[in-house]
């Protein structure tokens, strides 16, 4: 998945890069912003019905009950505060900082939502930022574990669902699914409304 | 097309998905892990030349790589200290 990933975003780039400065094939926009919008509608649209269509994790979600949702709103505040102290940190625009970390890991979300919402620097940043807190997941993840077992639940944020659930099943034990897909899941749904909301007091 | 991407632009394909998966679910579909791992590509190949094809920006990415390192170290280290601290509150 990652390096599929990484290889499409290296080869952009450089596409990007050759049409921009040398040959001019298309306009820049056609592919930064109108591929890039459909892209992302048909990534939901999919998202969603990949959900709907699968029985077993719709009743994972019916089971889960109420009190395992009180673990995504944790990692909520728990990315607001971190994202606060960054801004402040780095002096950069608070709102903005705090929209950045509120991707909760999906950057494949984050930077080009954040790069439409406020600019592409900052969709630069948001999709390094959230990329990174994939990466850390999946590499400290023997460590952190040893500090928490539900720490990489957390760390991964919106990933629990998807890219980072295998790894963390493996470290965390089984009977930590259904609290990271659900994890996921909720991160997953508040992540664009959240930058969003954030991005307009920015 | 669909720039600003406004709330009504996210909320609707995935309402419409989760309703036509519903619906759907009791159907033979084939997997759709290809279909996703597409989308997402090209998705991020949009995003990839976007940044490319951005001068400007490519000269402020050195600066974008430690800024991004600490936005996500601490939102990490946050998000396991109030789940480590909302556990004994909510004792899960």
């Amino acid at each position: 998945m990652i390096k599929w990933i990484l290889a499409a975003l290296i080869i952009g780039c450089v596409a990007g890069y050759v049409n921009n400065n040398f040959i001019n094939a298309v306009p820049n926009g056609l592919i930064s912003d109108q591929l890039f919008a459909v892209a992302l509608i048909a990534l939901l649209f999919v998202f969603g019905f990949s959900f709907a269509l699968d029985k077993a994790a719709v009743d994972k979600m019916r089971k889960t009950g109420v009190r395992i949702f009180a673990f995504p709103f944790l990692v909520v505040l728990g990315s607001i505060v971190g994202g606060l102290l960054a801004a402040l940190i780095l002096q950069l625009n608070l709102a903005g900082t705090i929209a950045v970390s509120s991707g909760y890991g999906w950057y494949t979300l984050a930077g080009p939502m954040m790069g439409q919402l406020m600019g592409p620097k900052w969709g630069t940043l948001a999709f390094t930022a959230n990329f990174l807190r994939e990466l850390i997941t999946i590499t400290t993840i023997p460590l952190m574990v040893k500090l928490d077992r539900y720490a990489p639940v957390a760390s991964g944020g919106g990933t629990t669902m998807d890219t980072t659930l295998g790894v963390i099943m493996r470290y965390c034990g089984k009977d930590t699914l259904i609290l990271a897909f659900s994890n996921g899941l909720v991160l997953s749904l508040i992540a664009p409304f959240a930058m969003v909301a954030l991005a307009s007091f920015a | 097309m669909f720039n600003p991407l406004s709330i009504l632009d996210l909320i609707l394909p995935l309402v419409v998905g989760v309703f036509c998966g519903y619906f759907l679910r009791n159907k033979k579909i084939p997997k759709l892990e290809n279909l996703s791992l597409a989308v997402i590509v090209i998705l991020i190949f949009s995003l990839g030349f976007g940044i490319g094809s951005n001068n400007q920006l490519l000269s402020a990415l050195p600066q974008v790589g430690l800024q991004a390192l600490v936005i996500s170290a601490l939102a990490i280290m946050f998000s396991i200290i109030f789940v480590k601290a909302g556990k004994r509150l909510v004792k899960t």
